[in-house]
This record gives structure tokens, sequence and C-alpha cells, in this order.
């Protein structure tokens, strides 16, 4: 397996496994037993801390639009809604981070996986081209931090 | 007439949740035994439609009063005082549970909210106590017991006569629909009648009334701007005689749509049953004080696209037409300078010390 590539925030590396695939709102998708595994990136992990909370308001089974809202995320340092990574049926989720959210900060990459969905992953980027989305927008998205979360248009 | 007793209301949970009825009745069990404590029980606070038994029951308690339920504090205490149950807000000891590590320095809100305010507010305390705080009920009872104590010093103090402001009695009792629900039985652990004269039956008074779902307006943060008049475009809000903006047909409000709450620019509207604790009242300092909302970067577009997309879903539902964000989206101002949220300066700054 080739080396994963690192994502400079600030000082830290956030980690680019280089076998998966990601969305542009931030989640990993590996293709598990012919379903589409998700779970948070380093980088989004890095920028929520510790998940205190985790809710999904779809269900098993459910058909979902792309970036349609799937669920809602509450940590040490954020809170967030959770929007669809692709169109498809959403077909799991993770009981165990449901039960303790702590894998997701422990092993994001692994056994701190989300939910599975069917649906294509064509729209979905590879590690090269995450790591460019993530250089592109790393201005951007300080500056959202900073100031512009609710202002609306920046 | 000088107070003798501390009214307790207990709000039941919606659902039949077992492990919810189970510390409620032991609540109850514990301050029926309670000396100086008249105690109520009703449903859900949150359900309880006007000429309820158990709202007119509410509405005839006079004096300080301890309402248990459910809900943020923030959202029984502005529920209540919508429905004309109103009162000061008492200070209580219970404090949500995992909000006590990192947040010692009462960091809370750098700038006062600049809200109205409430009108007509009685000369009393309301207490509002979040069942979901602690998970013993001997924490309640222990609080109901201070709170008891710090009103009987007050009593004594107090000079005679406090005039209720309003109290809205003679509701259209006979319109009370029967919902098909069978009063819950197996809770009828009340003693619930003659609250300051007026009697009430258990039966009536416990009827599950059907689920509601309208907001509910916190005017210690209101602004009275209008912006969820102009969004809303189903009626909901109204202004009063008094120009102030209030929510006036409750039932209008297309259940679970939290579309105006997103709108506010203040926080200032809940609606108590929505998932996610900003919306459902949860302390504005604790939540959005110190909490960064990433939605945007999780693929969300921003709270106002939200609120739009929330609003069109309830039209096209009522077969009317999506407007999309051609109707009543404020316009914010762009280039705002950046406010000063350390807290987002903070997060920034310990991405470079982060360990690992």
């Amino acid at each position: 397996m080739s080396e994963p590539l690192q994502f400079m925030m600030g000082k830290y590396a956030a980690e680019v496994p280089a076998d998966l695939y990601y969305s542009r709102n931030h989640f990993w998708c590996r293709v598990v037993a012919g379903k589409n595994r998700f779970g948070f990136s380093s980088y989004a992990i890095k920028l929520m801390q510790d998940v205190y909370f985790l809710d999904w308001q779809v269900n098993a089974g459910d058909k979902v639009a792309l970036l349609e809202q799937i669920g809602h995320i509450e940590t040490s340092k954020a809170v967030s809604d959770l929007f669809a990574p692709l169109e498809g049926t959403l077909l799991c989720f993770n009981p165990e981070v449901l039960a303790d959210p702590s894998a997701i900060n422990v092993n994001g990459y692994d056994k701190g996986w989300l939910f599975e969905m069917d649906g294509t992953i064509d729209s979905l980027m590879d590690a090269n081209a995450y790591h460019a989305f993530l250089e592109e927008n790393w201005e951007k998205a300080q500056r959202m931090l900073k100031g512009k979360i609710n202002a609306g248009d920046d | 007439m000088s107070q003798k007793k501390l009214n307790v209301v207990l709000s039941q949970a919606q659902g039949k949740d077992p492990n919810r009825r189970a510390i409620e009745e032991e609540i109850a069990a514990a301050l029926l035994m309670e000396p100086g404590i008249d105690l109520g029980i009703v449903p859900a606070l949150y359900d309880l439609h006007e000429g309820h038994t158990g709202r007119l029951y509410l509405e005839g308690v006079q004096g300080d009063m301890v309402v248990i339920s459910w809900l943020y504090p923030r959202a029984a205490y502005w529920l209540l005082d919508r429905d004309g149950i109103q009162g000061k807000l008492g200070e209580t000891n219970i404090k949500p549970a995992d909000n006590n590590d990192d947040e010692d320095e009462e960091g809370e809100e750098a700038s006062k909210p600049k809200g109205i305010g409430s009108v007509k507010v009685q000369d009393r305390f309301i207490f509002c106590l979040d069942l979901r705080d602690a998970k013993d009920h001997r924490t309640y009872v222990e609080e109901v017991r201070r709170i008891l104590t710090e009103c009987k010093q007050r009593w004594a103090d107090a000079i005679p006569e406090s005039k209720p402001a309003m109290v809205q009695l003679g509701m259209n009792i006979s319109a009370l629909a029967s919902n098909g629900t069978a009063a819950s039985n197996g809770t009828a652990l009340l003693n619930g009648n003659d609250t300051n004269g007026a009697s009430f039956l258990k039966d009536e008074m416990l009827k599950i009334p059907g689920r509601r779902w309208y907001p509910v307006i916190d005017y210690s943060r209101c602004t009275n701007c209008m912006e969820c008049l102009d969004f809303c475009l189903f009626g909901v809000y109204g202004v009063d005689s008094l120009e102030r903006i209030y929510v006036d047909n409750q039932d209008s409000c297309k259940k679970g749509c939290p579309a105006c709450s997103r709108v506010c620019p203040e926080q200032a509207i809940m609606f108590p049953d929505y998932k996610s604790p900003a919306i459902a009242g949860a302390p504005v300092g604790a939540i959005s004080g110190l909490k960064i909302d990433l939605t945007k970067l999780f693929g969300g577009g921003d709270a106002l696209v939200i609120a739009a997309k929330e609003r069109d879903k309830e039209l096209l539902r009522d077969g009317r037409d999506a407007v999309g964000l051609s109707v009543g989206i404020p316009k914010r101002q762009p280039d705002k300078k950046d406010s000063p949220k350390d807290d987002l300066d903070n997060l920034m700054d310990s991405l470079d010390s982060l360990e690992i």
C-alpha cells in the first residue's frame, strides 16, 4: 500500500490515506464487500476534535439525495449538521460509534466508520485530488472558521 | 394572601419511554411526601393546547412555581410565557451533566443579549428543571427543597399581596378534543386537585394531548426585527397590540420544520422538540458561543439556504410554489467586520499546537 499523503493544517499533519476515496464534504470512502463505507477524514476530525454526540436523522434503507441532511454531530469544539456524500440508499450505520463515538477520534479511518451506502462513487475524489482540494480551500476554510461562519455569503 | 406552599408541576415525557416514566414516578412519589409542596402532574408541556385541563391547571397556579419537564429550561420558561403563564425566571442549581468540564471560566456570552423582554410579568418566580440533566431523582427532590427554602425566605420578607397580572381562565373546556388516547394509567401518582381553590380531575389533567409543533420565542433575545414574520409563509407569526412579534397561529406551523429558527439572527426562536440542541433551546452560551458551527464545511451551505430549502419542502407539500431565496430572506451585511469571537481564534491557534 502506498504511503498516505499528508495535509498540513498549521503544524498538524492530517493523513490522507492513498487507497481511499473522498467527498467534498470530508468523508472518506472505502468499498467494503461491495458497499461504500464512509467515515470522517482526519481533516474533519481535527477541526471537530472529540466527538460527544452523534445523531442520525434518516434510517437504514432510506434513499437520500446528494447533500441531503442525514444527521447531526456535536463535538468538544463544534456542532454541525451532516449531509449525504452521495445520492443513494443508506444501508446501515456503525452501531459501535453510535454507542460510543470515541472510536471516531481513536481510529477514524477504520473502526470509526460511520455508515454504508450504495450508489455510484464516480463523483468522489481520489487521495491526490482530495489533497489538492484541501490545499486549494485551506485559506477559505481558515477564513470561514475565523469569523464568517454565520454570515452567509462570502 | 402570602404563599404557604411551593407549587411543583411535573410535566411528563411525550411517548411511553419506561425509563422516563420511572424517574417521573420516583420524583412524584418523593414530592408527594414532602411538606410544603403542592404537586401537580400534567402531560408534556409543549403539547398542552388551549383548554386542556392540564393547561388550565397551570394557568391557575399562583405564586412561585417549579416546572420539571423534559425540555430545556429556556424552552419551558418561554413556552409558558407565550401561554400567559408568566413570572421571573428562577435561578436553579441543576446544570447539564456534560457541561461541567472545561467551561468553568463562565466565558458564556461576552455581550448581553439585547432582547425586548417579556411584558406583564407576574411578580413571582418560575423555576424550570430539565429532567435530562440528572439521572437520579434525588437530585430533583433536593433542588426542589432548596428552592422551597429560598422561596420561604422571600415569602417571609415579602410585602403581602402580589396581584397576578392576568390569569386566563375560562377557556372553552367543552372544546377539549378527545384524542383517542387513553389517559395514562399506572402513573396516577397524583393528588392533583385543589391548587388554589380550583379543582381538577386527575384523568382530565393527565389526558394525553395530540402532538404539537410550533416555535417558541425567547424574548430575552428577540429584538423584534421581524425577520421571522417576513420569512414564514404559513402565517405562524403575528404582531400584537404592542407591535411585538409573537407566535400567533401556533398550529399553522409545519411539523418538523425549524426553518425560521435558522433565519433568526439572535437565536431567539426555539423548537423544543427539534433534535439539535441549538434549536431545541439549549443554553445559547454553551452551544453557539463556545462551539463552532461547521455545517458549511460539511456541505450544508449556510443556515439561510437550509432554511429556504426546508420552507420550500413545506410549500410544495401544501401544493404551493417553492420560492427559494426570493422571499423574506434578510440581507445581512456580507462584509460585517469579524466579531471578536475568541473561541474561533482559539480553535485555530490550537490547530498549531495539537498533540498527537
